[in-house]
């Protein structure tokens, strides 16, 4: 009963893997064949695989500098936010802060604007605001990692909340009767229950610094470029290299899943929204 | 000694971060939303215009259009997803050989570029170039064509998007699901409950502000989407799939209104405050009775 | 005899070495108060800017010591970037990509660097071998005419979008009669819109008789992306004798025929109808299809005529790594409908579409003076042939005649011999600085025409209307 029960998970996951994979397939499909035999018609097996797309971009000196542009910025903004959060989530979780509630949720409302207008007041912020000489945030890795935390600190906030509400504050307080400063208090007491959701916190706040399009094109120009602004740069008015695109896709997709990797087996364990209650 | 002042200090950079990258700009935004400013208009620069923008919006019918049909990609996508999710969240609960695999795999839609995913799956829906039309045809005698009916746009974006989003919805449910305490299902077991009633009086109850907060997230983002869907349809055919983000992007971007831009972002940010603070108040409404448990 | 033949081949050489010695000359002359300099320029990914990029920027700092960073990026991120920066003074970029539709909005915001007053002003840094003169009449859109014809961009790129056909099919002898017997006409390239049909007609019926993947024709008429308004207002209005969008600039920018313009006119009407017409003898993707895919679908061997941008046309017709149909590929005016020929040679009108675009030098720029050096780099008469044959592109006249071009002329079946001869006959966007708004506000009409959901008459009466509203929004048409 168990052995054929496990024979049709697996067969079913078998299943869901391909619908997942099908398009993923296809877009190395798109990187691997030819331009003539790709739009020659549609097939769905390779009779020849070129390899070129993939050796254009692996040996191009610009992909190499946006690929390591992007991981610098996603993983520093990562970093950089799942400690702000923790910090943030502690306060206004054990903190008689006035207001907190209203701050809790005017945090997220960072995240809901559609951003297409807010691009110009932050062109002219990092070109002529924050300067130091001739100096600009403008086109800097910095600069990005500090303005994606608009959108991934809120949700580290909101992630975090639910756990650490529901790690009992008697625990705080016993540490702190034994004498323990804040400091000892967050990494003895919280930081141990809530590393699940601080990895989980810590990938999706990467997935998102990584992917994003938007604001990277507009406010990079040639040095900090990360790498889903290369991607744009394949549309053009005369056409889209989508040979080239698909192989850069590809290849953008090898950090991601190694980060994922590393993190994945903590997330089982994590998000929590404080379901739990003792 | 839980003073205020630590609170605040530990509070202090989340705070000052999202004021300088988050409010100072809207402010910007709130201010050029009552302003007549369009790059190339005959008199290029700002002119005070109260609050004519907003007035004009109740008149643009094609905004009214985008916003109608992004609530209903919203719906759409958010139930699907979290149905979806849940259900896989649940399967994955089980033990079977290559969890650990399957569950990589199902996770990496969600590590390519939104882009990508539009550029991907442009060109799996080409008629003569991408595998969909062909099989369509052939298996189920489809005409396959989203360039010319938007019906088929419409329902490609919204599986275009559960495609990439629901393994977002399917790790937070298994982190939920894998936090739940063993004893109450035990209880209601030995109880004699039946399936349905221990998914409905338990499992969901414990579940609830984990399905709401992702809920959240999903349909604050979806109401927002646009790399995905301007690479596949560019927002059409006609206005099919011409959601507010999309709308938003051709209004600030060639047409350079930014005074219009600006106060149309701003009724979707309220549109999108008051629909996820009637969420949020369920949350908090629940959480109120569960302490009162 | 001899001695004479020895000594003028010794002048020559002479005055060839010192012409470039004393080139080499002025480039390193002119640039020494700026080595050192980094000049930074935004464009597009296509062949022609990759070519700057990776050729003649390169070039460019080994003869001068200034640095040039290159952005290139997406079409949309292109022009909000160069916006922002000309609107905000910002000084971020030195020198900018200015498509010829665009060119007319920079002007009337003064966005540019008048580049002949400048020169004009500092004749220190005036190469010796730039000459606007040396340019095809492509030039012209750049200067402007309410500053003496100054000029304020430097072309870098110009095709036009032809009528391609295939060769091999129109010169099978089973098609040929085939065609004959049904048509009682000779198969040949269309030179009227009816006869473009018939042979649009005939084809899709035999690809359909033979079970080939063959249609008659392809159509732009992606069904949510500005190529398709493109195609129409750009290449197939005009042969119908609509010019500029059917706007009246001397008329208070009417649209409408009621108030006097020509949009929603007859001749407008009998335009969208082809146009819409045509769909029935496409492919079936193309409501899909912007520009990159006509010329994808027309190299993967599925139609038999198109309307196809210059600058794909070359690796259509040559490039075998991209295309099914090298070698098949015929070049031929587009069809045209009464008299428009008459006007297009006459001056009043034109035939089809002048693309192209030139860098420009913003006002708000902080490295003018390398910038100009480098415009006139690339505008000088050395680079342009290796530059034509790399991106199909030609602003200068005597490129026609260089080896490589005449030679890679033959491979295209005389596109360039047709953009020599005929390219007067092209036009570029009109003067229009509204011209994206107008777009914007049409456009989603027009989506809605083309699948059917509204008639063509009904598109064009709201694309007028929503027109003027728009221009009168604008300022630009007063009450």
């Amino acid at each position: 009963m168990r052995r054929s029960r496990s024979i049709l998970t697996l067969a079913f996951w078998c299943g869901a893997s391909v619908i997942t994979l099908f398009p993923i397939y296809w877009l190395f499909v798109i990187s691997a064949k030819s331009r003539a035999d790709l739009f020659g018609r549609p097939s769905l097996l390779i009779d020849s695989v070129t390899w070129d797309n993939y050796i254009a971009t692996l040996s191009n000196p610009v992909f190499q500098h946006y690929m390591l542009n992007s991981i610098v910025v996603a993983t520093c903004n990562s970093l950089l936010v799942t400690t702000m959060g923790l910090l943030a989530t502690y306060a206004l979780s054990r903190y008689p802060l006035v207001g907190k509630e209203n701050i809790f949720f005017w945090t997220i409302t960072n995240r809901m604007a559609p951003p297409a207008v807010f691009l110009l007041p932050l062109f002219l912020l990092y070109t002529q605001a924050f300067t130091i000489g001739t100096w600009k945030l403008y086109d800097t890795r910095i600069g990005l990692i500090l303005l994606y935390c608009v959108f991934n600190l809120p949700f580290a906030i909101w992630i975090l909340r639910g756990i650490i509400d529901a790690i009992p504050k008697e625990l705080d307080e016993a540490a702190m009767v034994d004498g323990a400063n804040l400091w000892q208090i967050l990494t003895r007491v919280i930081l141990p229950v809530a590393r699940p959701g601080l990895a989980v916190t810590a990938i999706l706040t990467w997935v998102f610094a990584w992917n994003e399009y938007l604001f990277a094109a507009t406010l990079t120009s040639v040095h900090a470029r990360t790498i889903t602004t290369g991607l744009a740069e394949f549309v053009t008015v005369t056409g889209t290299n989508w040979g080239l695109m698909a192989a850069t896709a590809m290849l953008t997709l090898i950090p991601a899943l190694v980060f994922l990797g590393i993190v994945q087996r903590h997330i089982v364990a994590g998000l929590t929204f404080g379901a739990v209650k003792e | 000694m839980r003073s205020q002042r630590t609170g605040w200090l530990l509070l202090a950079p989340t705070l000052v971060i999202l004021f300088i990258f988050g409010v100072v700009p809207f402010i910007y935004v709130l201010v050029t939303s009552f302003t007549h400013w369009n790059a190339f208009a005959s008199d290029p620069t700002p002119r005070f215009a109260g609050v004519d923008n907003y007035r004009q919006v109740v008149f643009d019918t094609q905004f009214l259009y985008s916003v109608w049909i992004t609530l209903r990609f919203a719906f759409f996508v958010v139930v699907s997803e979290m149905v979806l999710g849940y259900f896989l969240a649940r399967l994955m609960m089980a033990n079977f050989p290559l969890k650990g695999f399957f569950r990589t795999i199902h996770a990496l839609p969600l590590m390519v570029a939104p882009i990508a995913v539009g550029a991907t799956w442009r060109l799996l829906t080409v008629p003569g170039l991408g595998p969909l039309p062909y099989l369509l045809e052939q298996v189920f005698g489809i005409d396959y064509r989203i360039g010319s009916f938007p019906n088929q746009a419409f329902i490609t974006t919204v599986i275009m998007d559960i495609w990439h989003w629901t393994p977002l919805v399917t790790l937070t449910m298994l982190a939920a699901l894998s936090s739940l305490p063993k004893e109450p299902f035990e209880q209601a077991q030995i109880d004699g409950a039946n399936r349905f009633q221990i998914f409905w009086h338990i499992t969901l109850p414990y579940l609830r502000p984990a399905i709401l907060a992702t809920v959240f997230i999903r349909m604050m983002d979806a109401l927002r989407t646009v790399d995905e869907v301007w690479m596949l349809t560019g927002g059409g055919p006609a206005a099919a799939t011409r959601y507010i983000g999309l709308y938003i992007w051709r209004v600030v971007f060639p047409k350079t209104d930014y005074g219009y831009g600006a106060a149309i972002s701003l009724i979707t940010l309220y549109l999108t405050i008051v629909l996820c603070w009637l969420l949020y108040v369920s949350l908090v409404a629940r959480k109120e009775k569960k302490g009162v448990d | 005899m001899k001695r004479y033949a020895a000594r003028t081949a010794f002048t020559a050489i002479a005055v060839m070495v010192a012409a470039s010695a004393a080139h080499a000359d002025f480039w390193s002359d002119a640039a020494k108060p700026y080595q050192g300099v980094t000049i930074r320029g935004v464009s597009e990914s296509t062949p022609p800017s990759n070519y700057v990029k990776d050729v003649l920027a390169p070039a460019f700092t080994e003869a001068t010591g200034i640095n040039v960073e290159f952005e290139a990026t997406s079409w949309d991120q292109m022009y909000d970037k160069a916006i922002k920066d000309m609107e905000a003074n910002t000084g971020i970029y030195d020198f900018v990509y200015i498509e010829q539709d665009i060119i007319y909005s920079y002007l009337a915001r003064d966005f540019l660097v008048d580049i002949t007053q400048a020169l004009a002003d500092d004749p220190s840094l005036k190469a010796p071998n730039f000459d606007i003169a040396n340019f095809t009449s492509f030039i012209d859109y750049f200067k402007d005419p309410t500053k003496s014809d100054h000029l304020f961009g430097v072309p870098m790129e110009a095709f036009v979008k032809v009528y391609l056909y295939r060769k091999d099919l129109f010169s099978d002898p089973d098609v040929q009669a085939a065609f004959k017997e049904k048509t009682g006409r000779d198969l040949a390239p269309a030179t009227t819109h009816d006869e473009y049909r018939e042979i649009a007609e005939f084809f899709t019926q035999w690809g359909k008789d033979n079970d080939t993947e063959l249609w008659g024709t392809t159509v732009q008429a992606h069904s949510g992306h500005p190529s398709s308004w493109y195609e129409y207002f750009e290449s197939v209005a005009p042969t119908f004798g609509v010019y500029n969008w059917g706007i009246d600039a001397d008329n208070n920018y009417a649209a409408s025929v009621a108030n006097g313009g020509t949009m929603n006119g007859p001749k407008a009407l009998a335009a969208l109808e082809f146009y819409l017409g045509n769909l029935a003898f496409a492919p079936p993707e193309s409501t899909q299809s912007t520009w990159d895919e006509v010329a994808a679908t027309f190299a993967a061997g599925r139609t038999a005529q198109g309307l196809v941008y210059g600058e794909n046309s070359a690796w259509i017709a040559t490039d075998s790594s991209k295309s099914n149909v090298v070698g098949n590929v015929g070049v031929a005016l587009p069809p045209l409908g009464e008299g428009v020929l008459a006007e297009a040679e006459g001056g009043t009108g034109y035939i089809g579409y002048y693309d192209g675009g030139a860098f420009g030098i913003p006002h708000s720029s902080k490295n003018k003076e390398a910038a100009l050096l480098f415009l006139q780099y690339i505008g000088q008469p050395e680079v342009q042939a290796d530059w034509a044959v790399a991106g199909a592109r030609i602003t200068h006249t005597a490129t026609y005649d260089d080896p490589k071009v005449k030679e890679q002329d033959t491979k295209v079946d005389g596109y360039y011999t047709l953009m020599r001869e005929k390219g007067p006959l092209f036009a570029g966007a009109p003067a229009y600085p509204f011209h994206a708004q107008v777009r914007e506000a049409t456009a989603p009409y027009f989506y809605e025409a083309i699948i059917g959901q509204i008639t063509a008459q009904e598109a064009l009466d709201q694309m007028a209307a929503a027109a003027e509203a728009e221009l009168t929004q604008l300022g630009y048409r007063k009450n």
